[in-house]
């Protein structure tokens, strides 16, 4: 298994599309980390002028930890494409390259090339999410400092200095599994297909569609979304409630895993009945 | 000589569409075994299911005396193929293509390894350089290079000269031939060029709608039935009306100072003493047998 991985980690991070992501993020982070530096305080204000009606804010409030806290939440714009960018190639762009033929002949189960590939688009997935968090810890606390976490939700939660940093490398860990949620789905539809778009723009499509479903209040959706991966994506937020909402975070992490779960068994079925004809 | 590829009644089906229709071949340990076909005929899908690439909907495929469906690892871990195209990671040397597939074989991917059948097929020079640059021939070539990295038994190969130029089949031809006699190597050969089989395979079959019509040595096959035999004569048409009143063969082509006849080897003395009887001049017997019109003639009877 392990010399699998080391070959499909290798063809990974020699396709220069592997590090579209990287690029993006090592340009978007810091963008967002020096308008806040900028304008933050402006940002702040606007945010909580009708809590200022009622409340003195005092301290450093626009910090490292908040600018983290507002990038964390547009994971779910961006990440997700550049998420499948990788996964949504692994399979469907050996379909492509014809290349099925060269690792399917070769003395090793089926099993273990879609588990190595499966493997390999996680870790990819992993550092993806892990890059994010570098980026706007690294460079967001040293520009703008560390300080109280402001979160403004339905409720005003005021988290203290030294209670913020494990509640970020939780939240980081859950976006990872948000994130390969993501990237299992459109390993799936991978599996399917002969080019690589398809999975990319499936994907996406899925995640808007269930966004929106998501977002209407309408009895119907009551009953399917609670099942809806695209619900339970933001869950990483439970970890900055006072005190944290484990049982929410808990059944979130749980349909995001039984997501997982799902796409990869029913890739792996796929994949050990696929005829090679490519 | 032990039986390298047992292939028993091998079918595939795509819904009412039958790809194989019951295939039956065996190919002895040191065969070059040609596997023809016209386009179509159900090489490329009886290939593929032979290195477990699609699922046969019947029969039984046993290679080195052990069933393809139960020992598909040990199995491929003695093979080296290339199914159809040569295809490859484009954005990769072909050293480190090499290095990749050779390292999911289990063979030796050490430069010195590499190197050394990169320069069996003659791409030493280009190790380096990504597949992208390389010509549709340079490809073939790197294709008989990867089959070869890990020093399998049974070589197959898939239509191998296609897109090649008249110098790159020749010397495909060389290295098919040098891996029988000099590496000791069992080929499995498939193609629709006749004369590469007929110039390399010692044994072939010849397959139709996914069906055997003929198999055996290529000697026996080239001896079995009609020969084109072109006389060469002083007077062409008066020659064809001689054979034409005397009932001889009826199927003569005119040529210039030539007739052109599929006769029996054993009608041959006759038909030329009888032309010389009749005061024709006859100054040559060219009998020719090719694979080309034995797979002609037999393709064409099947259909």
């Amino acid at each position: 298994m392990m010399t699998v991985l080391r070959v499909e980690l290798s063809k990974v991070f020699s396709k220069w599309r592997t590090f579209i992501g990287f690029i993006a993020i090592g340009v978007l982070v810091p963008i967002v980390i020096i308008a806040m530096g900028l304008e933050g305080n402006t940002y702040f204000s606007f945010a909580t002028q009708v809590l200022r009606q009622q409340f003195d804010f005092a301290g450093n409030l626009m910090n490292g930890y908040t600018v983290a806290y507002i990038i964390q939440g547009m994971l779910y714009i961006h990440v997700p494409f550049l998420v499948t960018l990788v996964s949504g190639d692994i399979l469907a762009g050996e379909a492509t390259a014809g290349t099925y033929r060269l690792i399917f002949t070769r003395p090793v189960r089926r099993s273990t090339v879609v588990t190595a590939k499966w493997l390999a688009s996680m870790l990819y997935t992993v550092l993806l999410v892990l890059w994010m968090a570098i980026l706007s810890m690294g460079i967001g606390i040293p520009f703008l400092g560390t300080g109280e976490l402001v979160v403004i939700r339905s409720t005003i939660t005021i988290i203290a200095v030294d209670d913020v940093l494990w509640r970020f490398l939780a939240g980081y860990g859950y976006a990872a599994l948000a994130m390969m949620t993501v990237a299992s789905i459109a390993f799936l539809f991978s599996s399917l297909v002969e080019n690589a778009i398809g999975p990319i723009m499936t994907t996406m499509a899925i995640i808007i569609v269930f966004t929106i479903i998501s977002a209407i209040d309408v009895p119907l959706f009551d009953y399917i979304r609670p099942a809806l991966f695209t619900n339970h994506m933001n869950g990483w937020r439970y970890l900055f409630d006072d005190p944290v909402n484990w049982s929410k975070l808990i059944t979130s992490a749980s349909v995001l895993v039984a997501h997982i779960a799902a796409c990869f068994t029913a890739t792996m079925i796929i994949l050990k009945r696929k005829d090679i004809l490519t | 000589m032990s039986t390298v590829i047992e292939v028993r009644g091998l079918r595939k089906v795509y819904g009412d569409f039958v790809a194989v229709g019951g295939l039956d071949c065996t190919v002895e340990q040191g065969d070059i075994y040609g596997f023809l076909g016209p386009n179509g005929a159900g090489k490329s899908t009886s290939i593929r299911m032979m290195m477990s690439l699609i699922t046969p909907t019947a029969g039984t495929i046993k290679l080195f005396g052990q069933p393809l469906e139960t020992h598909r690892e040990a199995i491929l871990r003695r093979v080296g193929a290339i199914v159809e195209r040569p295809d490859f990671y484009n954005y990769l040397s072909a050293q480190r293509n090499l290095e990749l597939l050779g390292r999911l074989s289990g063979a030796d991917v050490s430069t010195r390894s590499i190197n050394r059948v990169l320069g069996i097929v003659g791409l030493a020079e280009r190790a380096t350089s990504k597949v992208k640059t390389y010509s549709h021939g340079m490809k073939q070539r790197l294709g008989i290079a990867q089959a070869l990295l890990h020093n399998p038994d049974l070589i197959v190969l898939d239509e191998p000269t296609t897109g090649l130029d008249p110098h790159g089949m020749k010397d495909m031809r060389d290295l098919i031939l040098a891996l029988a006699a000099d590496h000791k190597k069992t080929v499995f050969l498939s193609s629709h060029i006749l004369p590469e089989v007929e110039l390399t395979a010692n044994r072939m079959i010849i397959i139709n709608r996914g069906k055997a019509i003929v198999e055996g040595t290529v000697q026996d096959l080239l001896n079995a039935g009609k020969l084109r035999v072109t006389i060469g004569v002083s007077n062409a048409a008066t020659a064809a009306s001689v054979l034409g009143t005397a009932q001889l063969p009826h199927d003569i082509q005119i040529a210039d100072n030539a007739l052109i006849m599929m006769l029996e080897r054993s009608e041959i003395a006759p038909v030329v003493q009888h032309l010389v009887q009749h005061g024709i001049a006859v100054d040559s017997v060219v009998p020719v047998r090719s694979l080309e019109e034995y797979f002609l003639t037999i393709t064409k009877e099947a259909a």
